[in-house]
């Protein structure tokens, strides 16, 4: 059950990020013809902008279910058992912490927002450019639990998520040399 | 007192593995509680999207993805073929060809990880049939990708650049002859110790092998010139030729017909995620540095060092020591993003000129790399050579050398990396 939740997240997620990325590309490559064509465009670096933020916290939702954000977990894994898995929990509880206030703080901007625009493109309400606040902090909090249990084994078990990330990478261009 | 405490409650959230950007955050909520009250928490979601949305920084994804495109694009063995035949026939010469394929391609894509692993899987296994001991081989792909950083595209640069408020355009043009003398130095040690083990040469030189290799990777050489003639020649900011240089990438991925949308998908993928890793960072610290600016953090730290000397060098040497020991704890990104804001008012009261300054750091940044325990780089080179870490750290003491002496002679001699900047710019 929770791995199928998992699953459909990390695909909406994936195509989300892919659907930003494209987007992005295409408006800094057309703004830079404009460019070069003498005829610049006004909205680009308002909306390119925009973009980014997008990019960042769909993304970040999506690196937080696969556990990539950076971090440093030497200290953590030299601890004894359980003041490791103590400091496992506690760290948690800091993260969804945090984000539970930015979803909140992002609801009061949201409020005081109401009936801002765009400077460039004055239709488009800066409370919908600026939802993805809230809405980032709430998905981000989901895929922190979700990706909790996997996290708690490895930790549990003294693994380095980071090494193995390393190791996944590796074995895959390894096995893609090898084809060649 | 408040900012210690603040400092205590990073550290140990970093220690206990929080990410590096919610550790950030977190501990700039506690400086904005107790100096502003409860009210001022409304500034975390405004100064977070407005961390998210710095302009400057849309060159970050669009060179990741160019680097990405590349990686699936096919290049790699292109560039092996042609640097092997440049300067193959040297003795050690897949260790050169290591050190040369490197700078061109490693730090492109963002991920230090992705890029070494997919170079080091092609040239290790090579190395060690050819009789490279497996930690030379893992050393000198580390050192050499390592190197790379400081060579255009860098998104340390990009991140040093916007967090001083400086141009990455000239960041870039002072890298290039430091990233020069840098992997003529390690190619130096390389030679040294193939000599030292009789390790063999690959085919001789053959002018015909050399411009049949040179035709093929040929369309693979318009992403560096069209980054460094653009932004050389003026014509291009950064951010434009990180643009166009995902139009090269396409064109020529196209070109050599080994796209599929399996490498299309992945690559959108990665440019995706490890742009949101290093934004949120930078989000982070805009929250952090807001806080610390109110508070005049850097402005004391920068009366305080100068107080006890105003001398450039020396205030370069403390910073290089810190840097460095910074470099063992940190992955760049987050050293650049966390010390930067607090260190440019003491670089701008010393008279220091902020584009060598960001040049000496990401040399920093680039030996850290090598530096256990955070050490990306040499990690994923001993993974694909299967050897000991600490094994190839004892070869790559050499390499590593190397670096630092680049560090030292940039450090001392400005005109260094500076002689193009003040060429093209000033």
């Amino acid at each position: 059950m929770l791995g199928s939740i998992s699953r459909s997240l990390e695909w909406l997620l994936e195509w989300v990020t892919i659907f930003l990325m494209v987007l992005l590309t295409v408006i800094v490559i057309v703004a830079v013809l404009f460019r070069i064509a003498g005829d610049s465009l006004s909205w680009y670096d308002e909306v390119a902008a925009i973009c980014l933020s997008w990019i960042t916290y769909y993304g970040a939702a999506l690196a937080a279910l696969k556990r990539r954000h950076i971090g440093f977990d030497s200290v953590l894994l030299s601890l004894p058992l359980y003041p490791r898995m103590l400091a496992v929990i506690i760290a948690e509880i800091v993260v969804i912490g945090f984000f539970v206030i930015m979803a909140w703080a992002g609801l009061r901007v949201l409020e005081v927002l109401e009936g801002d625009f765009l400077v460039s493109l004055t239709w488009v309400p800066v409370q919908f450019t600026q939802s993805v606040i809230p809405i980032g902090a709430v998905l981000f909090i989901i895929c922190e639990l979700l990706s909790f249990p996997e996290y708690w084994r490895m930790t549990a078990s003294g693994k380095s998520l980071e090494h193995a990330e390393i190791e996944e990478e590796v074995e895959s261009e390894l096995k893609k040399a090898g084809a060649r | 007192m408040l900012i210690l405490f603040c400092f205590l409650v990073l550290l140990a959230l970093i220690c206990i593995n929080v990410p590096i950007a919610v550790a950030l955050a977190v501990s700039a909520i506690f400086g904005l509680l107790a100096t502003e009250g409860i009210d001022s928490l409304v500034t975390v979601a405004l100064d977070m999207y407005d961390g998210s949305t710095k302009f400057s920084l849309i060159a970050i994804p669009m060179f990741v993805l160019a680097g990405a495109l590349m990686n699936a694009g096919g290049i790699t063995d292109r560039l092996i073929n042609f640097v092997s035949a440049l300067i193959g026939f040297v003795r050690g010469g897949l260790a050169m060809v290591n050190i040369g394929v490197s700078l061109f391609f490693a730090e492109i894509s963002g991920s230090a990880v992705a890029d070494v692993a997919a170079l080091g899987s092609i040239l290790i296994p090579q190395m060690k049939k050819r009789g490279y001991s497996a930690p030379f081989a893992a050393a000198v792909t580390s050192s050499s990708a390592s190197l790379a950083i400081i060579i255009p595209p860098s998104i340390p640069m990009i991140l040093y650049a916007t967090s001083a408020g400086t141009s990455v355009e000239q960041l870039f043009v002072a890298g290039i002859v430091p990233g020069l003398l840098g992997a003529f130095g390690l190619m130096f040690v390389a030679y040294m110790f193939a000599v030292r083990y009789n390790l063999p040469v690959e085919e001789a030189f053959n002018t015909k092998r050399l411009t049949s290799t040179f035709l093929d990777a040929l369309p693979a050489f318009s992403l560096p010139v069209i980054i460094l003639g653009g932004i050389f020649g003026g014509w291009v900011t950064a951010t434009e030729a990180a643009g166009l240089a995902v139009i090269a990438a396409l064109i020529v991925g196209a070109w050599y017909r080994e796209f599929n949308f399996r490498h299309l998908k992945r690559a959108m993928l990665d440019g995706g995620m490890q742009t949101a890793v290093v934004m949120l960072l930078v989000a982070a610290s805009v929250l952090m540095g807001g806080f610390l600016t109110r508070a005049q953090v850097p402005q004391q730290l920068a009366q305080s060092i100068l107080e006890l000397t105003s001398n450039q060098y020396v205030i370069l040497a403390i910073l290089n020591v810190f840097f460095l020991i910074i470099g063992f704890f940190l992955h760049s990104a987050a050293a650049i993003i966390l010390v930067i804001p607090i260190v440019i008012p003491l670089i701008q009261a010393a008279n220091i000129d902020p584009v060598h300054f960001g040049l000496v750091v990401t040399l920093n940044l680039a030996i850290g790399q090598q530096t256990p325990p955070v050490a990306s780089v040499l990690i994923t080179s001993c993974a694909v050579a299967r050897a000991n870490i600490w094994e190839v750290s004892k070869v790559n003491v050499y390499f590593v050398a190397v670096l630092f002496a680049v560090l030292m002679l940039c450090t001392y001699v400005p005109a260094v990396p500076m002689f193009l900047v003040e060429y093209f710019y000033r």
